[in-house]
């Protein structure tokens, strides 16, 4: 029990580093980005192949992080220029087809040129007890990188004043066009990081379980629960979501089984939103 | 020299102008008062300059360059900021964080290091007189304090112009003769230039040494307080409206 609670929490954390990309980009511009665990399975893919075309680990993974933020950075570019052309249910709209079809082309074509490719880290040495449990140094190293660039999130956010930038955007567009931010810029870089942290996350998660070219559509799915859960927009409530919903899935997988889990992760998103709408903070940022 | 110039500027939301052919100079370290019955054009025309709503028509030229088709937060690095009608202030930070925002992205000096950021924040709410009030949160400012917040972060960037949309109304007597002072004194000290929307004539026969009367998105006058004031088309255009709105 102790070690499904723990292990739900550095699963949760990954969560919530997954649903952050997710929730900044919509709260910023609408837009629902239904192929954001299709550019974290791309850069899990590019890292594959980097490192089996004989890069080191390190430098394979910087591959796999650098094209997921750039594939992000022309996304914004190019394919969602019409998007935010456009204001209201017409933006939302068109955003959410010209993802969901983009989500197919990335699967459609991993799944054609490397359908049995897939990224798992190996990480040796023994298990290493943390708080009285048995911890794999694969899932350790995957927590820490986890923390550390969950901590730096907050830390950019809060303390920084480009992250309040984005915040202020969020927030009130026009307000923070009359202090002379450019939203657009600020639309551009968010979708550039959203892309390197949902690698970020297929990364930590593939040294615990491999991730494979059909991966894409479950790490959407999971963003999209922790967003909603988290309230779309806010990067706190999108980790405290993560979180919750990290440790319901262990203890349900444990007490019940691994199929329940996607089910128990919809419900609970499912129940937010008839409870708390807004998400469980009930605000923004 | 004028500072802005509006030359046929006109603004049309589905083919009805709410702006029409407006042109007129304010020249630098002016304050004008921009006055008419409500939805005369007036936040309109201050939206157009600033950027938030392009106009459909005209030029406006600042400072010898045009702005007409720039998006908001160019026309303010370039020197023109602007307050609207309700406070847009971000709550979820500090009244420091505020200030800082609009001193780092509105700044006409280019870009700044953080740290001139903040040297510039403290600068304008020491002026506006909210210098002891920067580790509080927006939320606990009253309406007023929360106005002059928004004017300390429209002047960290060092503008030339300033454009004010009623940012008297609602305030007690007390607070509208610090708003009034405010105002002359950053036209005084700072050199600003103000082009300032009032409902509150007390506050405009005040403070404003030109009025320029809107009705119907058209200048209906333009000249020295009391005679704008005393002009028959005006009084004509006021009563329409229910007399002159003294408060
Ligand atoms: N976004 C918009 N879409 C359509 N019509 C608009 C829009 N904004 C303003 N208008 C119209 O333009 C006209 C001018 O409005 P504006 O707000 O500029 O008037 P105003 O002089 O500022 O009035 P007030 O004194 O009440 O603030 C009004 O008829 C208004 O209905
Ligand atoms: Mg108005």
């Amino acid at each position: 029990m102790k070690a499904a609670i723990l292990d739900g929490i550095v699963l949760g954390l990954q969560y919530g580093l997954l649903g952050v990309g997710l929730t900044l980009v919509y709260g910023l511009g609408g837009v629902l980005n239904l192929a954001h665990g299709q550019l974290a399975v791309l850069g899990a893919i590019i890292t594959a192949l980097s490192f089996d075309a004989g890069l080191p680990i390190v430098p394979a993974i910087a591959v796999g992080l650098a094209c997921a933020a750039t594939a992000g950075l022309v996304l914004d570019l190019t394919l969602m220029r019409p998007v935010y052309r456009l204001r209201g249910e017409p933006r939302v709209l068109l955003g959410l087809l010209l993802m969901l079809g983009l989500a197919f082309i990335i699967d459609g074509f991993l799944v054609w040129r490397y359908p049995i490719q897939s990224l798992s880290i190996r990480i040796g040495g023994d298990p290493i007890p943390i708080l009285g449990v048995r911890m794999r140094t694969g899932s350790l190293i995957a927590s820490a990188v986890t923390i550390a660039a969950g901590a730096s999130l907050v830390a950019f956010f809060r303390l920084t004043t480009a992250g309040r930038a984005v915040r202020s955007v969020i927030q009130d567009e026009e307000g923070a066009r009359l202090c002379g931010i450019n939203p657009a810029r600020v639309r551009t870089f968010i979708f550039a990081l959203s892309g390197f942290l949902a690698c970020l996350v297929a990364v930590t998660r593939s040294m615990t379980a491999p991730v494979t070219v059909t991966n894409g559509i479950d790490f959407t799915t999971l963003a999209l629960i922790v967003a909603v859960v988290g309230g779309l927009g806010s990067v706190s409530g999108a980790f405290l979501a993560g979180i919750v919903l990290g440790i319901v899935n262990t203890i349900s997988s444990f007490y019940i089984g691994t199929y329940i889990t996607t089910i128990m992760l919809l419900v609970a998103a499912a129940l937010t939103i008839v409870i708390r709408p807004s998400g469980i903070l009930g605000g923004r940022t | 020299m004028s500072l802005l110039v509006l030359d046929d500027v006109e603004k049309r939301f589905g083919g009805l102008p709410a702006v029409d052919r407006v042109s007129f100079g304010v020249d630098e370290g002016e304050i004008l008062a921009l006055v008419g019955p409500n939805g005369a054009g007036k936040s309109t025309l201050l939206k157009a300059i600033s950027g938030l709503q392009p106009p459909t028509a005209g030029r406006i030229t600042f400072a010898g360059r045009q702005l007409a088709g720039l998006s908001a937060h160019s026309v303010r690095q370039r020197g023109v900021a602007m307050v609207l009608q309700t406070p847009r202030t971000f709550d979820s930070m500090t009244v420091r964080d505020n200030v800082v925002l609009g001193a780092m992205f509105g700044s006409t000096t280019g870009r700044i290091r953080e740290s001139e950021a903040n040297a510039r924040a403290e600068e304008a709410l020491e002026f506006i007189g909210l210098a002891d009030r920067v580790d509080d949160e927006v939320g606990s400012l009253n309406l007023h304090e929360q106005r002059f917040l928004e004017l300390a972060r429209a002047l960290a960037g060092k503008p030339r112009l300033v454009l004010l949309d009623e940012v008297m109304a609602g305030l007690n007597e007390t607070e509208l003769a610090a708003s009034i002072d405010i105002v002359r004194m950053a036209r005084d000290t700072l050199g600003v230039t103000v082009i300032w929307v009032e409902h509150v004539m007390t506050a405009v026969m005040s403070l404003a040494e030109r009025i320029v009367v809107l009705d119907f998105g058209q200048v209906l006058a333009d000249g020295a307080p009391a005679d704008v004031m005393r002009s028959p088309d005006v009084v004509t255009a006021y009563l329409g409206d229910g007399a002159i709105p003294v408060e």
